[in-house]
């Protein structure tokens, strides 16, 4: 016994309970990959149903009754611990929950709770509690009812276990003897002549045979002994299907007036068992080798879990394929949803004012007093023009372009959900992720928002002074002896109708991203630089000097509108990013970059770990056991 | 009386073959949309059982015997035929692979495709089966569930249920049963998978159910009842009985027991003869209701989505409306000179013969050689008020330009339509039914065209209105003579001014004629006096003339002008929502005829509309 805990798996505590979490981590990112649920994976019970509640834990040896429904398990449980501890019933899938027997104390020494995962525990009340309890207080309907042994006569380290059927209507129950079925070292299977083939019966002790439980196996209902010799066969089938190799075989004769008083017999096959043994059930669970079936049924829960087909990382490999999908889906984002803003030429006023406002100090006297002379003469004739109505008053100019600028912002918004819904009609992840924006989304009040924002969006914001200033005093630091033509450069070359470009990229791109952009990730980004259609006026204008000087300035020039109308065009950015994808973006790159969460990789390297030491580790253990 | 009988018959067929012609009509309707194309694939699911009903309507029913594994159902066929057709017992399960058909030696089976049944024919004299055909079918409980189901290990090597099939003949077999007979024991009737079978083979199809096993197991048969009710059956009665038992008192020649007995008189009473007839007819209504509930619940969730895509195309007409309504009116009452010039004409045109009216004459016809200041602009309104309604066509090719001349831009129209998309695509409406969010060329122009010729027409139509309305003011005589008087008296007072003058005061005084002086001043004063006359006349015309429009454009609406541009969504919208309501009709429909041909159910069991 003290081997057992020396050198059993309970030195790999720590690693299991390592992994637990990791995989606890990871469970909502692969819910939202698409990933398997874990939990209806056969690995996961192994895991967590299995390894982590009894690897470091007091060494019982856990016996469950397990069968399809009204084979009679509740009455083959009650004769094994000698008291009715679920109420027999004739009608089938009444034991809703499972009925545990334990030894004396047992209750006091151990965390039941951690020996019985998923369940809520409650004790036993009357043979009712079977068929009736309801869901505890926090809502878990799968309830665990244990009772302590009041003869004194189970096993010190023995527990039993009644329950639910595994073929019935409700699948809840199913789900209740999986739990169960996970957490066993022990299982009496009880098969009918009626049920040993049924697909749902195969299913369930396959799975046990292959984490390596053991088996009894009990033939109830036998028409003794005319069927006697039938049960041959019954189990040949049985062991072919399933894989279990059992370690004895009983037959109970169909006695329904025996079952009814709550008495019945079991005859050993003793032809049909491996060691030849003629011993009483209750006995022989109360004699088996309990550490070596509980160190099978560890190592099997372990193999379990390291299948490479079903286990857990094979479920790993599926954040990869899905992980991958993502990256594609991210960059069918990245390509498509781009749209050109077709805004309209800056109106030039606005960039000439903030460069005004950056040269007044720097300018001499005289080339102030000439500028502003010729402000104040530019401004009488506009005056005079407006007042003609030739010329349209600078208010009015604004609004006039404010509503072209809209309308520009929204046809982008447009083109730009038009390219998403193409988009997802192209993938069906994305589709998956986006179909709750783009289809459940009120996209009226995404024109609203768009409208709002524009509405609200000063003529010209404070990042766009910082940008000219910085921009400026660059531009004056590399070329101070253009500094002068700057405002001629404006004049005359000026015109520049910048392509903004509004897309889906990863940032980090040459670009001004929007106001809440993650480093790093996909978003919103409103490119301009090197996209700018040139002003036509320089090469009109482009003659000695002045075209000299022009070549220099055309990039800045260029830059300060492409500047301002990129500050414009972020109030589009601001609507997809805020209203229109919400943290969908964020939410396709987390998924992109699954794969390479430290989660993972941390899980596969402990994995590897447990796969080079189970051969050796186990033989070791078993040797040592048998030299005993 | 079993003429009446076999006439008011004929004719709820009748009723049942219309709804039965309505369904197809109705499912086939609207191809285009998704949900109305699942409708369709449920119809030509059960449409060759509802034809092959009606046509087979005086045949004998086939009856298939199933159940899970091990629960007795071919000792019960064995002792239903009274001998041993299909192999029975507890040596290995699955018992039967093959189905076997049981039918009297002298029925034709030439209409029940055995060979796709895979099946085995005997052929006994047993007085059970006399009249109907028994079919012993396959359990579906011991072929492994394939990719489905918690707690499977794959496994890789081979294992003798690989090759089980059973649930795969058994769902062949099925098709061809009009009754289901189903069999349990204690240990199997709240089995998941047989009652998941039996779910999908239920409608339409009337149940008889077994409790076999009888002299071994409890009678489950109250619980078993409830557990079906739960499922959605309606059991009248449970037979229980013990098909061993059964077979050996028939080989005995012995008295049935009374559970067998109940179960063989059952099946005489009904399903033998016209109670045959009665449970196809009950069975195609079941199968057409089953037909119409599953309709509606594909459509149930997209009932919510529909009306929000009408109520949205309606709101974004309405959008689109008042945006084009604010912008031609503040076009129509920016065109201050364009009404003007209309209204000039108007009244020159129809004032003639009169010093006034020359004056006005003279007036305008100088007016024609000053080079007007601002021309006539090019838009549509200035095109319309300057008479030239002939085509505005011509320009409609060119796209949304010509729109955006009235103030309607591309963007506004796009926004709506991708609003309108986003509703649709929660109907789960998609092209062809609706188009793009943003038009294409070919749409552009025709969309465009039809918005500008129907808007074209209205405003040429509002504003020949108005204009007439106001014609009306000045064309009264009175205000003509007092007009021409005004203008004539100071004309006359003039010319008597000037007379007297000469006559009286040259002539006769002998005062100092003061040349043409007088006379120059007194053209001056005539030509003010007549601009002023002109300017009252045509404040006459013009007073009121922004509120006019504001009520001309404030009608716009009406004329559905922007219904063009959304006119894909409004018609899908419509069909969708039709058909929607047609189903509903169709459902009410159905149920009279169900009220209409109420029959009392028998002893046999059936899947109910709703499960509770």
């Amino acid at each position: 016994m003290a081997s057992f805990h020396r050198t059993g798996f309970s030195a790999w505590a720590g690693s299991i309970e390592e992994l637990c979490g990791l995989i606890d981590a990871l469970r909502p990112l692969a819910s939202s990959l698409g990933a398997p649920n874990p939990q209806d994976e056969d690995w996961y019970g192994a895991l967590f149903g299995k390894l982590r509640p009894q690897v470091s834990r007091e060494p019982v040896l856990v016996a469950a009754v397990c069968g399809g429904t009204n084979t009679g398990k509740s009455l083959i449980t009650n004769t094994l611990v000698a008291a009715e501890i679920s109420r027999s019933v004739p009608e089938a899938a009444r034991t809703r929950h499972p009925v545990a027997s334990l030894p004396q104390g047992l209750a006091s020494r151990a965390d039941l709770a951690a020996l019985f995962p998923g369940f809520s525990l409650a004790p036993w009340a009357s043979v009712q509690d079977a068929i009736d309890l309801g869901p505890d207080a926090t809502g878990n309907a799968d309830r665990l009812v244990w009772r302590e042994d009041a003869s004194g006569r189970q096993p010190a380290r023995l527990v039993l276990l009644d329950t639910p059927d595994i073929d019935g209507t409700l699948r809840e129950n199913w789900h209740r003897a999986e739990l169960v079925r996970n957490a066993c070292d022990v299982i009496v299977a009880v098969l009918t002549q009626q049920k040993y083939n049924d697909a749902a019966v195969r299913n369930f002790f396959a799975a046990a045979a292959a984490a390596g439980k053991a088996v009894v196996v009990v033939f109830n209902m036998i028409d003794w002994p005319r069927q006697r010799d039938r049960i041959g066969g019954w189990l040949a089938t049985f062991t072919a299907e399933t894989g279990v190799a059992p370690l004895a075989v009983y037959a109970v004769p169909h006695d329904f007036r025996a079952a009814e008083a709550g008495r019945i017999e079991f005859h050993p096959l003793s032809e049909l068992t491996p060691d030849g043994a003629s011993v009483d059930l209750a006995v022989r669970l109360a004699d088996c080798d309990f550490d070596r079936i509980k160190l099978r049924a560890m190592e099997g829960a372990l193999r379990v879990v390291l299948d490479n087909e079903a286990g857990a990382n094979a479920w790993l490999d599926s954040f990869e394929t899905s992980a991958k999908e993502w990256r594609e889906a991210r960059r069918l984002l990245t390509d498509e949803a781009r749209v050109r803003v077709e805004l309209p030429t800056a109106p030039r006023e606005i960039v000439w004012n903030e460069i005004w406002r950056w040269l007044e100090p720097r300018r001499s006297g005289l080339d102030l007093t000439v500028s502003k002379v010729y402000r104040v003469a530019g401004k009488g004739v506009n005056w005079a023009a407006r007042r003609v109505g030739l010329v349209r008053s600078e208010a009015e100019r604004r609004e006039d372009f404010s509503v072209v600028e809209l309308a520009a912002l929204k046809t982008a918004l447009g083109d730009f959900i038009e390219r998403l819904d193409d988009a997802c009609r192209r993938n069906p992840r994305l589709a998956a992720m986006l179909d709750a924006r783009l289809v459940e989304g009120d996209r009226a009040a995404w024109y609203a928002d768009l409208e709002r924002r524009h509405a609200g969006l000063p003529l010209v914001s404070e990042d766009y002074r910082v940008f000219v200033r910085n921009e400026l005093d660059r531009f004056a630091k590399e070329n101070p002896a253009l500094v002068r033509f700057i405002l001629t450069g404006l004049n005359v070359g000026a015109v520049a109708r910048p392509a903004i470009t509004v897309a889906l990229g990863m940032a980090g791109a040459a670009a001004v991203p929007a106001a809440a952009a993650s480093a790093g990730g996909l978003s919103v980004l409103v490119h301009h630089v090197g996209d700018v259609v040139v002003g036509t006026a320089a090469t009109i204008a482009g003659e000695g000097a002045l075209g000299l000087t022009m070549a220099g300035l055309k990039p800045l020039i260029e830059r300060l509108f492409a500047g301002w109308s990129a500050e414009r065009s972020r109030v589009l950015a601001e609507t997809l990013h805020d209203v229109v994808l919400g943290d969908r973006l964020e939410e396709i790159d987390r998924l992109a970059n699954a794969a390479a969460a430290p989660e993972v990789t941390r899980a596969r390297q402990l994995l590897r770990d447990f796969g080079r030491e189970l051969g050796p580790k186990v033989a070791a253990a078993e040797g040592r056991e048998v030299s005993q | 009386m079993t003429m009446d009988h076999a006439r008011g018959e004929s004719v709820d067929f009748a009723s049942f073959d219309d709804l039965v012609e309505s369904l197809a009509r109705w499912s086939g309707s609207l191809p285009d949309w998704a949900p109305a194309r699942k409708v369709r694939t449920e119809w030509e699911q059960i449409e060759p059982r509802l034809d092959r009903a009606r046509r087979e309507l005086t045949r004998m029913l086939v009856v298939g015997v199933i159940g899970g594994t091990g629960t007795g159902k071919s000792t019960l066929v064995n002792a239903l035929a009274g001998c041993d057709l299909s192999p029975a017992g507890d040596i290995a399960r699955p018992t039967t692979i093959n189905p076997v058909v049981v039918a009297a030696s002298d029925v034709d089976l030439s209409w029940l495709p055995i060979d796709a049944m895979n099946a085995r024919v005997v052929r006994t004299d047993a007085a059970a089966v006399a009249n109907i055909v028994l079919v012993d079918c396959p359990d579906p409980d011991t072929q492994t569930e394939s990719g489905q189901g918690s707690g499977q290990v794959p496994h890789s090597h081979p294992r003798p249920s690989d090759s089980n099939h059973n649930r795969d003949i058994l769902e062949a077999v099925l098709p061809a049963c009009d009754v289901l007979l189903l069999v349990s024991t204690a240990q199997k009737y709240r089995s998941w998978v047989v009652a998941r079978e039996v779910a999908a083979f239920a409608p339409g199809r009337p149940l008889l159910f077994v409790q076999t096993h009888a002299s071994r197991d409890p009678d489950i048969r109250d619980d078993w009842r409830r557990e079906l009710e739960s499922q959605g059956f309606v059991v009248p009665q449970i037979f229980r009985l013990d098909g061993v038992e059964a077979a050996t008192r028939t080989a005995a020649g012995l008295e049935p027991a009374a559970g067998f007995r109940e179960l063989v008189d059952a099946i005489d009473v009904e399903l033998v003869g016209r109670a045959a007839r009665r449970v196809r007819r009950t069975g195609s209504l079941d199968l057409a209701g089953w037909f119409l509930r599953q309709s509606r619940e594909i459509l149930a969730p997209l009932r919510e989505p529909v009306a929000q895509l009408s109520a949205g195309v309606a709101s974004e007409n309405r959008r689109l409306e008042g945006i084009l309504s604010r912008s031609v009116a503040s076009r129509l009452r920016a065109s201050r000179a364009d009404w003007q010039r209309i209204l000039t004409s108007e009244i020159v045109e129809r004032w003639h013969g009169g010093p006034f009216a020359g004056f006005l004459h003279v007036v305008e016809s100088i007016s024609a050689f000053w080079p007007r200041m601002r021309a006539a602009g090019s838009g549509l309104i200035s095109r319309l008020l300057s008479g030239q309604t002939a085509s505005p066509l011509s320009e409609g090719q060119a796209g949304w330009q010509a729109v955006e001349e009235l103030g309607l831009s591309a963007a506004e129209v796009e926004q709506s339509r991708s609003v309108l998309c986003g509703l649709s695509a929660r109907a789960r409406l998609a092209e062809p039914l609706v188009g793009r969010a943003r038009l294409d060329e070919s749409r552009v122009a025709t969309t465009v065209s039809t918005l500008l010729e129907r808007t074209a027409a209205w405003l040429a139509t509002g504003i020949d209105r108005l204009v007439a309305e106001r014609r009306g003011r000045i064309d009264g005589p009175v205000f003509r003579w007092v007009c021409e008087a005004l203008f004539s008296g100071l004309v006359v007072a003039v010319l008597v001014r000037a007379g007297w003058n000469f006559f009286i005061g040259h002539l006769w005084q002998g005062r100092v004629v003061d040349g043409g002086g007088f006379l120059q001043e007194a053209f001056v004063w005539v030509i003010l006096w007549g601009f002023f006359l002109r300017w009252i006349a045509f404040a006459r015309v013009r007073v009121g003339l922004d509120s006019d429009i504001q009520s001309l454009v404030a009608r716009l609406p009406e004329a559905h002008l922007t219904a063009p541009l959304l006119a894909d969504f409004a018609a899908a919208a419509d069909a969708t929502g039709r058909f929607i309501e047609q189903g509903d009709d169709l459902v009410r429909d159905h149920e009279s005829l169900v009220a209409h041909l109420a029959e009392p159910a028998g002893g046999l069991g059936r899947l109910r509309g709703e499960s509770p």
